[in-house]
């Protein structure tokens, strides 16, 4: 009481005149009101809160708009009642709206972070290019100059078109605004919507303009190739994104190349590869490994066509099995892309890592297809005929040669290598592209192929794309209509192992495919979304079409009927997508300004505005500060119409009520108010539970004796050790007809619970905190895990820290919500000093016991 | 009691067509304007209930035209409708007195409870 003595009682007699009454009866409304819209704004920023938790644990997928969104939304409700509570009590605490600045200030500096200044050149030559401009000119064509320039490895003459140049280009006529613009309008989560916005948004590219400065530039470096490799030059034009190829992520195949492209095409062909930054499967694996659009700047480089005899892709270590040192490599006839993009059966050569290394394997295929590039016709598809169909790709010279480089390229780097490679007219070797080896480690020796029963065998054989074992519905996708179907959690079957399936892999348990080996881009995103994948399986499309759900063993190279756990068991789970990637990282960071609850005790000197760390230490003060402040109002201004009264029940508790609004039946005169005349639904049903069930000790009471020994906690002062406020003392309803909100305060006991149940269901909330006791700290711990379990198993999502318990559960139907509430009023009699015996593992199962067949009794009574 | 007298200021007039279209449907009266200046001026001309004023629009844009009326002293319960892209502008809006915002596109739903929820705001205000 903020004055004592004789002094405060004479002035609290003194009732307001009527004229007064109205007034302070209409004051008391608009404060209601306040304090109504900050209870709304602290439900939403929980729920915000909360929602962003959710959102870093799991594996679900967001953007940037995600973060941006959750944290104005938290942000403004968080203002919201810091101004409502200025409102209840004007220029009190002001010092909220200073923390609450500076949080919000770093939250937005976080979100805002911008990325590093890059080489201001519009076209960097390769001879020019090395790792260090990886910035100006993205992964592929600064590492194709590293290789060049540094290690003298032959690569195709040509320059990069770099990240500067595409700003240049996005932000010419406002482009990436508009771009912008529909994105963030766009419902990421539906791929149907996604497909049309991708095509939509690469549409306005290729017709966009390319600002004068940009298409003077490229002009000039191609007329620059044209002296040197001769006039007409033929390049190829592919995508060198920022954030591409970077040993973590492999943007495998996302982005489109254009091969054959001459002076008078070039232009619209850089546009082509700036507008698959916007294809389906970039947008889709940007949102699934938690890219920012803007993370991802396009470097496009122009390289000289290379007339390619043979083809393919090497690596420095097996792919699937990074303790396999042997080096790998694929050849086809022609171009690489046929080993790429899976449409045809390559050779595949085995080198030891001696020097020089020696082959170990030669398994050579019959290649029935391969792509070759004419001057005019452009990239066409062939069929291999005659003898060649059979014939290595590679000779065992080249296969040696190749292997070297292979093994140079990671002594350079320190890591794995993945390259793409050529050879020429002459037989010489052309590095394409070389970028870091996404390897994944193989499941544990326990997965070794277990012993089935033949019948469930539905394939076997093919390649292990990427290791591991997934089940799932077979799901067959032929068409690019499919990938609007393709349902959650199903086994992708396709008969090519196409990089446009990429954007599936988010969603799918495990894929298949009749053609296709470990080198392709389908394969690489697999292993790095570690999604069991097993290519060249012929006939698998036909054979597992109707199969239902299947298991496949990508590791034990076979598909069998059914779920069998035996096989998934020994997969390692699968690691969040978005964890560790830039948008991630950014949440993350904003939510330490946010999420975390350090204010506990409103009791201690600590509970104060300038150690408010996070918006929901903020939130947590207000709170406690409003309601108190609501309480005042009656008091301070000497108003029996709007002081609490206390309740008289049939012995002298201290429960003191106060009406918000409708609380009571009827017009409550003096100082006490009947249980008969209270309106509000949440704390009849507390009541209810709190009185259902008599308290059996300790010590061992009976009904009457029960209440004498609540009164006793309650109002005992040398009880309550850990009080210091007055406000602390009683045990405060302030109700309305469908809104309570109880402090509780049994003896070492303290426990709020905040109610709104209504017909307006998606309104409704119950929010119950539970803290303190009189034992040591493990036996309080043991006590509140106890207690959430069982409120876990009422449908409240739970939250503990330290010994201080928070629930909630919305959005319920009136009549559940009443009857959770029963429960909580059952529990905050029940629970009380049962602290003290919780070292008992014997008495703590017996307690559990009962808690659960008294909560079943309660539940099943009709709440009348 | 009188119907809620909502403006609804917008530059893209399908917008504003539909919106004012639903919210009739649910027994608002609305006043629809296409900028800035032609909402300071409808404000001057009558009271309002409630304002639904969109962030982004050439001339004067939403936070111009709220910093405006709060100038001329046209006090009026604000809701903000922004963009995802100007989403950090909400706070700002809220900052200066809006009551609420609301991030576009919309569900109507959505747009009532917030309406119902200033207008309950605005009566509080002025019993």
């Amino acid at each position: 009481m903020p004055i004592g003595g004789y002094l405060k009682k004479l002035l609290r007699r003194r009732a307001a005149a009527p004229d007064d009454a109205a007034a302070l009866r209409l004051e008391f409304k608009e404060r209601y009101h306040h304090f109504k819209l900050l209870l709304g704004a602290n439900c939403k920023a929980l729920e915000v809160m909360s929602d962003i938790e959710e959102t870093l644990r799991g594996e679900r997928l967001f953007g940037m708009t995600f973060v941006r969104a959750a944290c104005t939304s938290v942000c403004v409700s968080v203002f919201s009642m810091v101004r409502g509570l200025e409102r209840l009590a004007p220029g009190k605490y002001t010092a909220l709206f200073e923390r609450f600045d500076a949080i919000q200030k770093d939250i937005e500096e976080i979100l805002a972070r911008p990325l590093p200044p890059r080489d201001p050149r519009l076209v960097i030559p390769l001879a020019e290019l090395n790792r260090e401009l990886t910035d100006a000119a993205g992964g592929k064509m600064a590492n194709l100059g590293e290789i060049r320039n540094r290690l003298g490895l032959r690569v195709p003459p040509g320059f990069a078109i770099t990240t500067a140049a595409a700003e240049r280009f996005f932000a010419h006529r406002e482009l990436q605004t508009e771009i912008d613009r529909r994105l963030q309008a766009a419902e990421t989560g539906r791929l149907d919507a996604l497909y049309a916005l991708s095509a939509e948004i690469q549409q306005m590219i290729i017709r966009a303009e390319i600002p004068p400065e940009v298409e003077e530039a490229i002009l000039q470096a191609y007329a620059a190739l044209e002296a040197e490799c001769g006039h007409g030059v033929k390049v190829a034009l592919r995508s060198s994104a920022l954030g591409e190829d970077t040993g973590e992520n492999s943007f495998a195949g996302q982005y489109r190349s254009e091969l054959n492209v001459g002076r008078d095409t070039l232009l619209t062909a850089y546009r082509e590869v700036l507008a698959s930054k916007y294809g389906l499967p970039a947008i889709t694996y940007r949102l699934q490994r938690g890219f920012r659009d803007e993370d991802i700047a396009m470097g496009v480089g122009c390289l000289a066509m290379v007339p390619a005899v043979a083809g393919g892709v090497v690596y420095s270590r097996n792919p699937v099995d990074p303790h396999d040192a042997r080096v790998f490599i694929n050849a086809v006839w022609g171009l690489p892309k046929a080993v790429v993009d899976g449409s045809t059966a390559c050779d595949l050569f085995v080198l030891s890592r001696d020097d020089p290394p020696e082959l170990l394997a030669a398994e050579v295929r019959e290649k029935e297809r391969k792509y070759l590039c004419y001057p005019e016709e452009g990239v066409c598809r062939l069929e291999v005929s005659g003898p060649e169909r059979l014939q290595p790709a590679l000779t065992r010279e080249q296969a040696v040669a190749l292997a070297r480089v292979a093994l140079a390229l990671e002594r350079h780097y320190g890591t794995p290598q993945d390259i793409e490679w050529a050879t020429d007219e002459a037989g010489e070797i052309v590095i394409l592209q070389c970028r870091p080896l996404t390897a994944k480690e193989p499941p544990t020796e326990a997965a070794a192929p277990a012993a089935l029963e033949e019948e469930s065998l539905l394939c076997r054989g093919g390649v292990t794309a990427s290791p591991g074992a997934g089940a799932g519905p077979v799901f067959v996708a032929e068409r690019a209509a499919d990938l609007l179907s393709f349902p959650q959690g199903a086994v992708l079957v396709v008969r090519q192992a196409l990089p446009r399936w990429a954007s599936l892999l988010g969603r799918a348990a495990a894929v298949v495919a009749e053609e296709g080996g470990f080198a392709g881009h389908l394969a690489s995103v697999a292993r790095e979304f570690g999604v069991p994948a097993l290519f060249g399986l012929p006939g698998a499309v036909e054979r597992l079409r109707a199969a239902g759900e299947v298991t496949v063993d990508a590791t034990g190279r076979r598909v069998v009927a059914g779920r069998r756990e035996a096989l998934l068991a020994a997969q390692a789970p699968r690691r969040p997508l978005m964890q560790g990637s830039p948008v991630h990282r950014l949440l993350e960071e904003a939510a330490r300004r946010i999420v975390p609850l350090n204010l506990l005790d409103p009791d201690a000197l600590e509970f104060a505005p300038e150690h408010c760390r996070t918006l929901h230490d903020i939130t947590r003060f207000i709170h406690e500060k409003a309601v108190l402040e609501m309480f005042r109002f009656g008091q301070d201004h000497h108003f029996s119409e709007r002081s609490s009264k206390q309740l008289y029940v049939e012995v002298p508790m201290q429960w003191w009520i106060l009406n918000l609004d409708d609380g009571f039946t009827e017009e409550v005169e003096g100082r006490y108010v009947r249980l008969g005349q209270i309106a509000c639904r949440p704390m009849l049903a507390f009541w209810r539970g709190f009185t259902a069930i008599p308290w059996e000790g300790p010590p061992a009471v009976d009904g009457r004796g029960m209440l004498s020994v609540l009164f006793q906690a309650t109002t005992n002062r040398s009880l309550n050790l850990g009080v210091r406020s007055k406000f602390a003392e009683r045990n405060y309803f302030m109700i309305a007809r469908s809104f309570c909100c109880l402090n509780q305060r049994l003896g070492f006991h303290f426990a709020t619970l905040e109610a709104l149940v209504s017909e307006r269901t998606a309104e409704n909330y119950l929010s119950f905190q539970f803290k303190g006791g009189a034992a040591d700290f493990e036996r309080r711990m043991a006590r509140v895990h106890l207690v959430a379990e069982i409120l876990e198993d009422l449908g409240f999502g739970v939250e503990i820290r330290e010994d201080h318990l928070v629930a909630r559960i919305e959005a319920r139907p009136e009549p559940d919500l009443l009857k959770r509430i029963e429960v909580l009023g059952y529990l905050a009699l029940h629970t009380r000093q049962m602290d003290m015996v919780m070292a008992n593992p014997t008495q703590v199962e017996h307690y559990r016991r009962k808690y659960r067949a008294d909560i079943e009794q309660l539940l099943a009574r009709g709440s009348a | 009691m009188s119907p809620t007298h909502v403006l609804l200021v917008d530059d893209e007039e399908v917008f504003t067509r539909n919106i004012a279209k639903l919210l009739a449907h649910r027994g608002y009266r609305v006043t629809a304007v296409n900028s800035g200046d032609a909402a300071i001026r409808a404000l001057e001309e009558q009271p309002f209930d409630v304002l639904v004023l969109d962030l982004k629009m050439p001339g004067l844009d939403g936070i111009a035209t709220f910093r405006e009326m709060l100038k001329l002293g046209l006090s009026v319960e604000t809701i903000i409708l922004t963009g995802h892209g100007s989403i950090d502008t909400a706070l700002e809006a809220v900052k200066l007195g809006a009551h609420d915002y609301l991030t576009k596109p919309c569900e109507i739903e959505e747009l009532v409870a917030k309406i119902e929820s200033a207008r309950e705001k605005g009566r509080g205000k002025r019993p």
